[in-house]
């Protein structure tokens, strides 16, 4: 139960502002570290602009830092990303079978979950058609349709609770915390305090690019609401 | 390579070619529509109104062209792939190199077809096929390899550098005009003749001619010279694609 499936050691990740000859480098991420061990699920909590979705794809391998270390044991790291590669002209079922394999399933595992995608995205014979005659709705449905699919052995959320309208969000948030519930790491980054405090056991506290603080949930989130408290009042 | 990949690749390629075909009303027919249009101008220009063609000039066209627009195709669609494909790579950990295999895949099949077509024309206007076609894989093999070197070398560097883009159209138009494509080299006065003789284009466009309408077997030595040289450029561009790899999910497109 212990061992550290990624550990990120004063991990900094640099952004060029602009596509110009002489440019200036944002810092996204200055000085953050973590480590996630097996079975976890890790909240991130900060303000706007405080760099956790950079550490989702940090997290994930997309963005390999510009300082301080990762260490990933031989796992998965999978971003929850929606309607990832979809192609307007393609059928509900040609982009599921894409974007499965661009999340890293292999064709045997998306051919056996076709159905159960079908079935999941409510959308019938629209299966079939491309998806630049679903509407934006639809489009969202077969999107977390193909995502829940997915099982890497980390899971990255990141704000993707609910989607579609209010009967799909209900039944896409539930199978998101099924899928939560069910033992597997996951590291979710949102807004939303209360999804955090209820689907996380750790939380890490990220402002400005920095880690501030990580650790039992409660813990942080009475230091966090503390801080919150503390500017509010300055202001 | 990991099969899952390999997967990908092929799955990427055929969704590519039919969502190409669902883009306009008449689909697969641009493949070969596009390509008889272009030909047609450079007839109309070169053989009807300049006269420069001499008796040979539609096969040996549309040879050079056909050829011509498979290499361009996977240096410029490669080429650009990385670059046209970052708003996927800043969203999911995947081989950038991908990218531009699945375009010169789809360009090659496009090829495909288009020389198949080719080859009809040229049999009932009297080049029937020849022993010398057994030389067609190895050639297509080299081509394959030119046109993919020039292409990684381009995707590596234009999501860094997007104003390439306007160069290297202009690079590769006057490349093909140097080239033996549209009209013949051979007639060229020293030393010019022997600088030609190393361009890799102009070996391909002899190479496939002697094959395709003279029965002949290609100048095996300048075909190998291109192929030493093409796989040699295609490693430098898979290097500098896998050096350049951790800047692209940073970039805008």
């Amino acid at each position: 139960m212990n061992d550290v499936l990624v550990e990120l050691r004063n991990v900094g990740v640099a952004f060029n502002t602009q596509r110009r000859v002489a440019d200036r480098r944002f810092w996204a991420l200055e000085d953050v570290s973590l480590s996630l061990r097996r079975g976890e699920r890790l909240g991130v909590i900060g303000r706007n602009g405080a760099g956790k979705s950079t550490l989702l794809r940090v997290i994930a391998g997309i963005l390999t830092p510009d300082r301080g270390s990762v260490r990933r044991g031989p796992v998965s790291c999978q971003l929850l990303s929606l309607a990832l590669g979809f192609t307007a002209h393609l059928s509900g079922r040609d982009n599921a079978v894409l974007s499965g394999l661009m999340l890293g399933l292999r064709r045997r595992d998306i051919d056996a979950r076709l159905p159960a995608i079908r079935e999941f995205s409510e959308l019938g014979d629209f299966f079939e058609q491309p998806i630049a005659t679903y509407s934006s709705g639809m489009t969202m449905r077969l999107a977390f349709s193909v995502a829940i699919q997915v099982e890497p052995d980390v899971l990255l959320i990141d704000e993707v609770l609910a989607v579609g309208d209010a009967e799909f969000q209900q039944k896409s948030g539930a199978a998101l915390r099924k899928r939560m519930g069910e033992g597997h790491t996951v590291v979710l980054v949102s807004h939303d305090e209360s999804q955090i405090a209820a689907l996380c056991d750790r939380v890490l506290w990220v402002e400005h690019g920095k880690s501030v603080r990580e650790g039992a949930r409660d813990e942080v989130f009475a230091a966090y609401r503390g801080d919150l408290h503390l500017n509010g009042a300055a202001a | 390579m990991p099969k899952r990949l390999l997967e990908l690749i092929l799955f990427s390629t055929y969704a590519e070619l039919r969502a190409e075909r669902a883009r306009s009303y008449l689909g697969l027919a641009w493949w070969v529509l596009d390509p008889a249009l272009m030909m047609l101008t450079y007839w109309l220009v070169f053989d009807v109104f300049l006269h420069s063609g001499g008796p040979d000039y539609v096969p040996f066209l549309l040879i050079g062209l056909t050829l011509w627009q498979w290499m361009k195709s996977c240096m410029t669609h490669g080429g650009y792939a990385i670059w046209s494909n970052l708003v996927l790579i800043r969203q999911v950990r995947l081989p950038p190199l991908m990218f531009p295999v699945v375009a010169m895949l789809s360009d090659t099949v496009k090829f495909l077809c288009i020389f198949a077509l080719l080859l009809v024309i040229l049999w009932s206007v009297g080049y029937p096929p020849n022993i010398a076609y057994f030389a067609l894989p190895p050639l297509f093999f080299v081509v394959f390899l030119f046109g993919a070197g020039i292409g990684f070398v381009i995707a590596a560097v234009v999501p860094l550098l997007p104003d390439l883009r306007f160069v290297i159209e202009q690079v590769l138009t006057a490349v093909m005009f140097l080239s033996g494509v549209v009209f013949s080299m051979a007639s060229l006065p020293p030393p010019w003749n022997h600088v030609m003789a190393l361009n890799p284009v102009n070996v391909i466009m002899d190479a496939s001619r002697d094959i395709l309408m003279h029965g002949l077997w290609p100048n095996w030595s300048a075909l190998g010279k291109v192929s030493i040289i093409s796989a040699a450029v295609c490693l430098v561009g898979m290097f500098v694609v896998m050096r350049l790899a951790p800047r692209y999910p940073k970039l805008a497109d």
